[in-house]
């Protein structure tokens, strides 16, 4: 066994301890252990993703050496490596590009309190990629949920709070119907691990016994995951926790935490369900439905809000839709196109909440659109990222989510069935994206009159945003991502491509 | 090979150098430069246009089957002429008109970006390099129209951009399903949908076919997305207006050009509805825009109305899809080009000069200026289709080929409302003539002042004047190119 067969493992136990050691350490000190471990964890998965790659095929990690069906595993493909990396990526800029805005927001007592909730969100987010048994899962989905709450809640004001209580009932409904599914699973087949799970259902199926109890696991586990990563029906409780929340905790809550429940839903689909014996089942169906609803019901209340953030906050509802709907096509491509546009998504997401913060800040704090007129001119960079995630959203050739439509039309077009409704939906949902992020844009461009302007300056506001060093870097290395993303997507595509052979 | 490359990299990239560098302290500095960069991209451009040859050439690839690649044929040889030669005319021109205006610098840095992009669309070899710069030109361009930085002209740019945005949208639509049916995305004459592929999937193609042309139509200003165009081409600074009006709405031309003929193909859309629905919004703008010209007391927004209404002379007879009609489109594009800038570089002498924007105002202009408005009247008889002119051998084949086509109705409607049209653009362009030189018996011949331009305004009017009237005496050349390539795609 190759010694970087162990850094999974490593990154894992390693976020966990830090988080326990910064419980004694004071803010500042924890703040820089996070960022350490975010970087150290980023690094492992990166070799680890070369060493994969070199290699070409997927491995299983034996933990404390108890072989396969007592023992607890870990897995690492190519995907599970890269999805690792991209999220300790952009954990890492949105902590950056917030970390003024947690200082001014958050008592200074609670800072350690903060980054030892980072610190688990992180663990618990890299133990849903990597690990191989069902019941780990679930530990980890709990803890991703505590952990959340303690982010969304660390603001204290009566809006977090309510929007906390609020996240905690749905997602421990999700977690409920999932664990619920696990058990069942367990009833039926026996094991715990995923690779025993598989071949059991395998012979199920073909058997033909217990079809009604395994299509009701698959619905309790599809159903769980989905309140928990708030698909369309499901999603009242993203705007408020997203909305009201801390910057670095949106960021991360929109671009990782729901998008570590769609990876473990992918897993259990390609790894535990099988891919055949998922698509037979009508889930699949009400899936993609669930996901052409959301993106366009997600869009529509988008446009009706009047507020910057928990305008973002509803496209996250759209996005994560597109997400569903590629699922929901149950064929190769669109999985494939809805891994990209998780990536293509939490790039582009944290850049916006982090961006918006920065023109609510020259705004007098203000997230309505009415003050928000003019604000690129007060703040340059952020103006300019928001509009780079903008385009990107909207669809722009050049930035990722270009890239991602694109794939998804070309996953639609080869599915005969769902062509029409996947095309003419991401028709519709393009134009309502470019309505309110144009509107946004344009807003945020629309000079003031010069009355209010100089009853602006006269009051010289503090703009604590302008022209931070920390702030800038993280928008600028988000625009960079973005555009990479975009330009040459081709390798990442591979990757996914290789990644989900090596999932099966 | 090289050459195309440098012919749309080179703009682009002397466009960004002069936007990051600093503000140099001697303007000649700057208008140098400036110079000296649009010369060069013109000579690339014609260098390209002449080595470039026919093959294909890959910059980089998107994604595997997606490459981003460029081609030269008949219709980019058209259009990046066209192109090169306004934007340098437009070019010398602003050197002496941005002097009253602030950010030169930008403006000239944008300037070159947006050349360098609409040579790189007029090269685009396949529908996604297409779009991308499709959508490059309208992000490019839009500085373009807020230059002066005042509430109205921001507004008038974020309209122009929300339009283009939408519309490139719309058309993206059809982009999935000419992959989908076609055998390749690559141009190519008469159509890549395959027959096999398309059999019995007709009904939505020609559906996403018309989204194309609602979606592409919008920069052309065809009804019923027109509205931005009369806001956002007056806002500009005058050559960025003759600029918008005579070369960028001629993108929106150039993309129905390569989804009709080169994608679609002529026989597959040919007698279905989406070429009556295409007619009938064609005619309607005509007949609008000539209309709306009419009553605009403006002159820079009369001349913008005066293009909604003259690009879709291009876009019918390209809807006419019958080899005169087409060839009397494409030269259209031409006369309209040379024309529509040599009017709105005539409107921006007047400002600079005098000051005034309003039609009423110009009374006894001609006394004043009597060379800026020889070469509007003999333009304007150009643009109202009067012989030699070159306007009257654009309608002269568009009429032709509307009535020889065979269409029901609209065979012989569409030249009816070409003449009307015709009409009004005489009614609405005339009257400045006519006031200008014979101003009446109560002009206060005393206050006269002669207020001509200086010589590096009136070199580049003059030239494109030259230009629109030798369309009209020598138009064999170009016409014999025109019936080569309508062989092609017809």
């Amino acid at each position: 066994m190759d010694f970087v067969q162990n850094f999974p493992f490593f990154s894992i136990i390693l976020s966990m301890l830090s988080g326990i050691i910064s419980s004694v350490l004071p803010g500042k000190a924890a703040k820089w252990v996070n960022t350490a471990v975010i970087f150290i964890s980023g690094v492992l998965s990166w070799v680890l993703l070369l060493y994969l790659m070199r290699k070409g095929e997927s491995y299983t990690y034996m933990m404390g050496h108890f072989p396969a069906p007592w023992g607890n595993e870990i897995r690492a493909g190519v995907l599970e490596a890269g999805t690792a990396l991209f999220f300790c990526i952009i954990m890492l800029l949105s902590l950056f590009g917030g970390r003024k805005k947690l200082e001014e927001e958050v008592d200074s007592e609670k800072h350690n309190l903060y980054y030892i909730l980072m610190d688990l969100m992180l663990s618990s987010l890299l133990a849903l990629v990597y690990t191989n048994d069902l019941f780990t899962a679930y530990v980890f989905v709990e803890i991703n949920t505590i952990a959340a709450c303690g982010l969304i809640m660390i603001r204290q004001n009566g809006r977090t709070i309510e929007a906390a209580v609020r996240y905690m009932i749905m997602s421990l409904l999700g977690s409920g119907l999932l664990l619920m599914g696990i058990c069942m699973l367990y009833d039926l087949t026996g094991h715990l691990l995923m690779s025993n799970i598989h071949e059991q259902v395998k012979a199920l199926a073909s058997s033909g016994q217990y079809r009604t109890p395994l299509l009701v696991t698959i619905a309790l586990m599809s159903v769980g995951l989905a309140i928990k990563s708030a698909l369309f029906p499901f999603h009242a409780w993203l705007p408020d926790a997203y909305g009201y929340s801390t910057v670095s905790s949106a960021a991360v809550l929109s671009s990782l935490v729901s998008k570590g429940y769609i990876f473990l839903l992918m897993k259990i689909v390609y790894r535990v369900i099988g891919v055949t014996v998922f698509d037979d089942s009508r889930i699949i169906d009400v899936l993609f439905v669930f996901g052409l609803m959301g993106m366009i019901f997600g869009s529509l209340s988008a446009i009706r809000e009047n507020d910057i953030r928990r305008m973002i906050a509803y496209s996250s509802v759209a996005q994560i839709g597109y997400i569903y709907m590629g699922i929901g096509m149950g064929t190769e491509a669109g999985m494939a196109a809805s891994v990209f546009h998780i990536l293509s998504h939490a790039a582009t997401k944290s850049l916006l909440f982090v961006a918006a913060i920065g023109l609510t800040d020259v705004s007098k704090g203000s997230r309505k659109f009415i003050d928000l007129t003019g604000a690129a001119y007060r703040n340059k960079w952020a103006g300019v990222a928001f509009t780079v995630g903008s385009l990107s959203m909207v669809g722009v050739p050049l930035f990722s989510g270009f890239i991602s439509k694109l794939l998804f039309a070309q996953a639609a077009v080869q599915n005969s069935g769902k062509m029409l409704p996947a095309l003419i939906v991401l028709g519709i949902s393009t134009i309502l994206n470019a309505i309110y992020f144009m509107k946004t844009v344009i807003r945020i461009y629309t000079p003031v009159d010069s009355i209010n302007n100089t009853a602006d300056t006269a009051g010289d506001m503090v703009y604590a945003y302008k022209n931070r060093r920390s702030y800038t870097t993280a928008l600028i290395c988000f625009t960079i991502l973005n555009v990479i993303l975009g330009v040459s997507s081709q390798p990442v595509v591979d990757l996914i491509g290789q990644g989900l052979a090596m999932f099966s | 090979m090289r050459y195309i490359a440098l012919s749309i990299l080179f703009p682009i990239a002397a466009g960004v150098y002069l936007l990051v560098r600093k503000e140099p302290k001697n303007r000649k500095v700057l208008l140098a430069m400036t110079g000296v960069f649009l010369l060069l991209s013109a000579f690339w451009a014609a260098l390209a246009i002449c080595l470039g040859g026919k093959g294909m050439y890959t910059l980089f690839n998107l994604t595997d089957r997606l490459p981003i690649l460029f081609k030269i044929d008949e219709v980019s040889i058209l259009f990046s002429v066209l192109a090169a030669v306004i934007f340098l005319c437009a070019g010398s021109f602003s050197f002496v008109y941005m002097k009253h205006e602030q950010k030169e610098k930008r403006f000239y840095g944008y300037y070159l970006i947006v050349m360098g992009v609409f040579t790189a669309l007029c090269f685009a070899g396949n529908l996604i390099t297409f779009y991308l710069f499709f959508e490059l030109l309208t992000l490019s361009s839009f500085p373009l129209v807020l230059h002066n930085g005042k509430k109205e002209s921001v507004m008038a740019a974020l309209k122009y951009l929300f339009y283009s945005l939408s519309g490139a949208y719309l058309s993206l639509f059809g982009l999935y399903f000419v992959e989908k049916y076609g055998n390749t995305l690559t141009f190519s004459a008469g159509g890549v949908i395959s027959e096999q592929a398309a059999a019995g999937h007709g009904g939505i193609l020609l559906v996403t076919a018309f989204f194309m042309l609602l979606g592409f139509g919008v920069k052309a200003g065809m009804f019923p997305m027109h509205s931005w165009l009369s806001t956002a081409h007056p806002a500009a600074p005058a050559p960025a207006s003759a600029v918008l009006s005579a070369v960028i709405v001629k993108a929106g031309v150039l993309a129905l050009v390569r989804v009709v003929f080169y994608s679609y193909g002529v026989s597959f859309l040919r007698g279905t509805w989406v070429q009556s629905a295409w007619l009938v919004l064609t005619l309607l703008t005509i007949f609008m825009g000539s209309m709306l010209a009419c009553r605009e007391p403006v002159l820079k927004k009369r001349l913008a109305f005066s293009t909604i209404s003259q690009v879709s002379y291009i876009l019918f007879g390209l809807a006419v899809m019958n080899g005169d009609s087409i060839a009397g489109g494409l030269f259209h594009v031409l006369c309209h080009g040379f024309v529509k800038a040599a009017l709105f570089l005539c409107a921006g002498v007047i400002i600079y000069a005098t000051g005034k924007t309003r039609v009423e105002e110009l009374r006894g202009i001609g006394k004043e200026m009597p060379f800026t408005m020889c070469c509007y009247t003999v333009v304007s008889l150009g643009l109202i289709g009067i012989p030699p002119m070159g306007g009257f051998i654009s309608k002269w084949y568009l009429a032709q080929g509307a009535l020889s086509s065979g269409i029901r109705v609209i065979g012989w409607l569409g030249p009816v409302v070409l003449l009307i049209s015709a009409l009004l653009t005489a009614g609405y362009l005339l009257p400045i003539s006519v006031h200008g030189f014979l101003p009446g018996e109560d002009y206060d011949y005393g206050k006269l002042q002669k207020k001509e331009p200086p010589l590096l305004m009136r070199v580049p009017i003059l030239v494109l004047t030259v230009l629109s009237v030798a369309m009209g005496l020598l138009p064999g050349r170009v016409l014999d190119y025109l019936q080569q390539l309508m062989e092609k795609i017809v």
